[in-house]
């Protein structure tokens, strides 16, 4: 079933000239986890936010084309409506901290309060949310007293409560450090786990090859491949599009490794496989 | 862009938070006036600068939120003055919108419209409350210096206030229009609520 | 991680008693001595206020706010003592100086004022958590995006100021002087304001954006975490002060 599907999509920023996103065209299944990779200004971040419905509806500017969510058609949605069915977290935990909470918990409740959602319900989602990002522990704390990798998973957790079907992370670990990126991916991963549909947009290139079950290139708003990490980490022209591969991909390709398909292995597991194969 | 949509009471999303963080300007503004020991208050640069991006309604909320958080942290009174604040945001607002905010020496001269407004509309709140004063050292000498001449309180009080404003509103205008200079338009845009989607 | 707030925790009857309620006696301590226009309205007005100040135990936590308006308070007494245009009657002559009657009383007079209002207000602030009362506002049918602002703004103050700490010692460690003449004080205020006022206006746009993914301008009913806690009596504490503010009106207007 396609739980995502974008056609066409075109956008520009109000009082730009040239296209953010242009004609951009794919569609996703329930359950996928999608890699969102591209130079920087390929339009990564602009692609996550027409997604869930702030391009065009927030920011404004000039749109054609059409995404769906479940057959629902975000540019027609109130932004509120479209987030029970598609969640964004983004870069910067401190900004999605609503900011009027005093505890974690009242913080997952936020957008809960803002959908009406009734308080039986509401408290069986935030406890539901806190446990899948593990932050139960933290519920009493205020929010701006948590570490970063906790804020984002707090974040996060805000979103969840929500109950949408897709998640989309912008760069999600981009502002935090090594631990609090190493707790934020653990997140992301248990949600796909969970059977949650995933795009992450991320520069970490070793974590997409790892999770993802696609990967989605962009360059100046075109989309350019949306393949199997192998298939687009083993394109001969990636770096012209600003993407250094994973570094096991990096290595089989020195030493001219490659699995049954033709392409070089993207994770550590399948370069160690290929390499046991081969000795054997 | 038209007028309605300047005067809106239908808030944008970008608008509203712009709120928050005005009176988290003109708090840490206050707080580095003081720490300085400088002369003036500089206590409305953020109600400036919202009035600047956001037009004058979102100014004036700016400003009466700013006094009403601060009237119950900190000094109740300044609750009363919640109306120069309002004033000062309108007027900001109005300013900018006719096109009296984006030179040095416009600035300047909005920075006097300013002081002027604020002074008019505090004079007869001090008068009530503090029969004229201002609290301010040299303000209030003069003031005294003033009734003991047999003016009329109006003007001594009048006097009294805008002693302080000139200089402080100018400042605030000249650093609020410097920092908006540095802002980056695509932030600009954001508190806009007129603009329409295209279609492509 | 502090809010920005003067509440003082505490478990007295005033702490019990609905925001709302206080709210509307903050509006009768300002305006029935107003109304009524006696001193002696406005000097039971403030004996009942302190006396609820004393219930509530924060009569402490009431001397610094007082000692923020007694300064000039100060300075109007001698001021008006002195040069008050009515001035005929002497009080008392100290010195070369002469304090009249009329202006000291006229003095007195905006003193009961102010006072009226600090310790009214004080009540409010010190014994009510800023969240219950905004949360109380906004079930009174407030709007909550603009009680979303009030809170937002309690905890954006400390977060700033703790951003402020960390530039002011950075600027200082690049040699910014702080101290010193004044033009080199007035040069030192842009590099210590700049870059928190920047930062916060640019965030603006993300966080609004944050905002509206978790339904801010959905156009459901809202509904609350936290029950709301119903004191039974604040209907009729507050049927009792509206009586007393009409008593004032009724009283006004017939002598
Ligand atoms: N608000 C805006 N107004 C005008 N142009 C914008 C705006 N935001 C982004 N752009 C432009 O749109 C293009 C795509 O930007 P976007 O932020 O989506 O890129 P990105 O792939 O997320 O980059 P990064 O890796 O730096 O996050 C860039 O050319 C950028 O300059
Ligand atoms: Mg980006």
């Amino acid at each position: 079933m396609k739980r995502l599907v974008v056609e066409d999509l075109k956008y520009r920023y109000p009082l730009s000239q040239e296209l953010a996103l242009n004609d951009i065209s794919f569609a996703v299944e329930k359950g996928e986890f999608i890699g969102i990779v591209g130079p920087n200004g390929a339009g990564k971040s602009t692609l996550c936010q027409a997604i869930t419905g702030l391009a065009p509806n927030f920011l404004k500017g000039a749109y054609g084309g059409r995404v769906l969510v479940d057959g629902m058609e975000v540019a027609k949605e109130e932004i509120a409506e479209i987030a029970t069915h598609v969640g964004i977290v983004f870069q910067n935990p401190f900004t999605q901290i609503a900011g009027s909470k005093l505890t974690v918990f009242e913080e997952v409740a936020f957008g809960l309060e803002n959908l009406g959602i009734p308080r039986y319900e509401m408290k069986k989602r935030i406890e539901e949310a806190l446990e899948l990002l593990d932050i139960a522990a933290l519920r009493d704390r205020n929010p701006f007293d948590l570490s970063g990798g906790q804020m984002q998973r707090l974040a996060i957790a805000g979103i969840i409560a929500m109950k949408p079907e897709i998640i989309v992370l912008d760069e999600p670990t981009s502002q935090l450090d090594p631990q609090g990126s190493e707790e934020v991916f653990q997140a992301v991963q248990n949600l796909s786990r969970e059977g949650m549909t995933v795009l992450m947009v991320e520069h970490k290139i070793e974590k997409i090859a790892a999770y993802a079950d696609k990967v989605l290139l962009l360059c100046a708003g075109k989309l350019i491949d949306f393949e199997r990490p192998p298939k687009v980490f083993s394109r001969e022209d990636l770096e012209d599009y600003g993407i250094a591969p994973p570094v096991f991909t990096r290595v089989c390709k020195k030493l001219n490794i490659k699995t049954a398909d033709g392409l070089y292995p993207v994770t550590l597991k399948e370069a160690y496989d290929k390499v046991v194969k081969i000795l054997e | 862009m038209t007028k309605k949509s300047r005067w809106s009471f239908n808030f944008s999303t970008a608008s509203l938070v712009l709120i928050p963080a005005a009176v988290g300007i003109n708090y840490i503004g206050k707080f580095f006036a003081g720490a300085l020991k400088l002369p003036l208050w500089l206590d409305s640069i953020g109600t400036v600068l919202a009035s600047m991006l956001a037009g004058p309604v979102i100014g004036a909320l700016s400003g009466a939120i700013n006094n009403i958080i601060y009237g119950l942290t900190a000094d109740p009174i300044s609750l009363v003055y919640a109306i120069t604040s309002v004033a000062i945001g309108i007027t900001v607002g109005i300013l900018a919108y006719k096109g009296w905010m984006d030179s040095w020496p416009k600035a300047l001269f909005s920075g006097i419209i300013v002081a002027l407004v604020s002074a008019v509309v505090s004079t007869p709140l001090n008068i009530k409350f503090w029969g004229g004063q201002t609290g301010n050292f040299w303000g209030d000498s003069v003031f005294a210096f003033l009734i003991a001449n047999k003016y009329p309180v109006l003007i001594a009080s009048f006097v009294d206030e805008i002693l302080v404003d000139i200089p402080d509103k100018i400042a605030t205008i000249l650093v609020s229009y410097a920092i908006f200079r540095g802002l980056p338009n695509k932030l600009t845009l954001v508190y806009k609520n007129e603009s329409e989607i295209e279609k492509l | 991680m502090k809010t920005l707030s003067l509440y003082q925790p505490g478990r007295s009857i005033i702490h019990k008693i609905d925001p709302v309620t206080k709210l509307l006696f903050i509006i009768l301590a300002i305006f029935v001595p107003i109304i009524i226009g006696t001193w002696g309205a406005a000097l039971l007005t403030l004996l009942i206020s302190l006396s609820f100040i004393l219930i509530g135990r924060v009569f402490k936590k009431v001397l610094p706010i007082l000692g923020f308006s007694s300064i000039i308070i100060l300075s109007v007494i001698i001021i008006q003592g002195l040069f008050y245009v009515n001035n005929k009657a002497p009080l008392f002559t100290l010195g070369p100086v002469t304090v009249y009657r009329e202006g000291f009383y006229y003095a007195l007079n905006i003193a009961l004022r102010i006072y009226n209002i600090l310790v009214a207000v004080s009540i409010l602030v010190l014994t009510t958590k800023p969240s219950d009362l905004i949360e109380a506002l906004v079930r009174k049918g407030f709007s909550p995006r603009i009680g979303y602002i009030f809170s937002s703004v309690l905890q954006i103050i400390p977060q700033m100021m703790s951003t402020v700490d960390t530039i002011s010692d950075a600027q200082r460690s690049r040699g910014l002087e702080t101290e010193g003449r004044l033009s080199a004080r007035i040069k030192a205020f842009f590099p210590l304001i700049g870059p928190v006022v920047m930062n916060s206006l640019i965030s603006t746009r993300e966080r609004a954006m944050a905002l509206e993914v978790r339904a801010f301008n959905s156009k459901r009913k809202k509904t609350f975490l936290h029950e709301e806690v119903k004191t039974g009596y604040s209907r009729f504490l507050q049927f009792i002060l509206l009586a007393i503010l009409l008593a004032a009106i009724v009283w006004r207007v017939l002598s």
